[in-house]
């Protein structure tokens, strides 16, 4: 490797900086830890660059190295206790929960009543807190808008796979979407009545 | 499109999240989009759905790298060795 190709790599790697490391941080839950695994990836997806291939998906090449790293690490750290109350998420359950709200009768689009209010933080909270397997695939999906292709390719599994942990992490994540709603205090503004009742009992 | 050709609510169900990231067949999604206009307890699911990824999408985005890390990540690659 030479200057030249250092300054080919970090051209292709420059504009995908911020999106690389709002993965990692997705990943990592902290910041420090996301600045780390980001120089780590950086710096070996540039020891293997010459094993990419031209005019192929830099980014999903780049995703497939922070992946891995990301796995490698994280097997040899403590694992963290899964929260079992998101498994058990009903489909379209912020649906269902807007409905019993009452909110489309308020507005056109009730989904906006209640993620209007989240901050960034807040999403970021309740995608932070899904399982690791699922907490992966929706942050390549939501944060990237890789296809389900590209995820197949980038966590080494069959798009099949790819398709169920999908299916489940949005399911989950509206459940942890509704949790924080509710710490938030979001969901008694909502109440049409009896505010507050609802507030600390996600 | 004759009535047998067309998806059920329960079939458009199975297909939504497929739908909504484009990942369905061309056939397939001409089926659930007439559906989609055909039907206004499905077509609100869809909306809702749709708008919540939309936000999430949005709002997950706003993450900015610090503004040092390129030029860190520079001075490592300097004294790296090409494997």
């Amino acid at each position: 490797m030479n200057r030249t190709d250092q300054r080919e790599y970090e051209a292709l790697l420059a504009p995908l900086l911020s999106s690389v490391f709002g993965t990692a941080l997705r990943l990592t839950r902290n910041r420090d830890d996301a600045e780390d695994l980001v120089q780590e990836a950086a710096v070996r997806a540039f020891k293997a660059f010459a094993t990419f291939q031209k005019g192929t998906n830099f980014k999903a090449w780049f995703f497939r190295i922070l992946t891995n790293l990301f796995y490698e690490r994280h097997r040899r750290a403590q694992r963290e206790p899964v929260r079992t109350d998101l498994e058990d998420a009903a489909d379209l359950y912020l649906y269902g929960q807007s409905e019993a709200l009452g909110l489309r009768a308020r507005a056109e689009d009730p989904a906006e009543l209640v993620m209007g209010k989240l901050t960034e933080e807040d999403i970021g909270r309740a995608i932070e807190s899904l399982p690791d397997e699922y907490r992966l695939v929706a942050t390549l999906y939501f944060m990237e808008e890789f296809a389900y292709e590209e995820i197949a390719d980038i966590v080494h599994c069959p798009i099949g796979t790819v398709r169920s942990r999908l299916h489940r992490s949005r399911k989950m994540l509206q459940k942890a979407l509704w949790s924080v709603a509710v710490e938030q205090g979001v969901v008694a503004e909502l109440q049409p009545s009896g505010e507050g009742q609802q507030k600390g009992n996600a | 499109m004759t009535r047998l050709d067309r998806y059920t609510c329960e079939e458009v169900f199975r297909r939504l999240d497929d739908y909504l990231d484009r990942e369905l067949t061309e056939t397939e999604m001409a089926l659930v989009q007439a559906h989609l206009e055909t039907c206004a307890v499905c077509a609100r699911e869809h909306d809702f759905e749709a708008s919540v990824i939309r936000q999430v999408k949005t709002k997950l985005r706003r993450v900015s790298a610090p503004p040092d890390l390129l030029a860190r990540i520079s001075s490592a690659l300097a004294t790296t060795e090409a494997e």
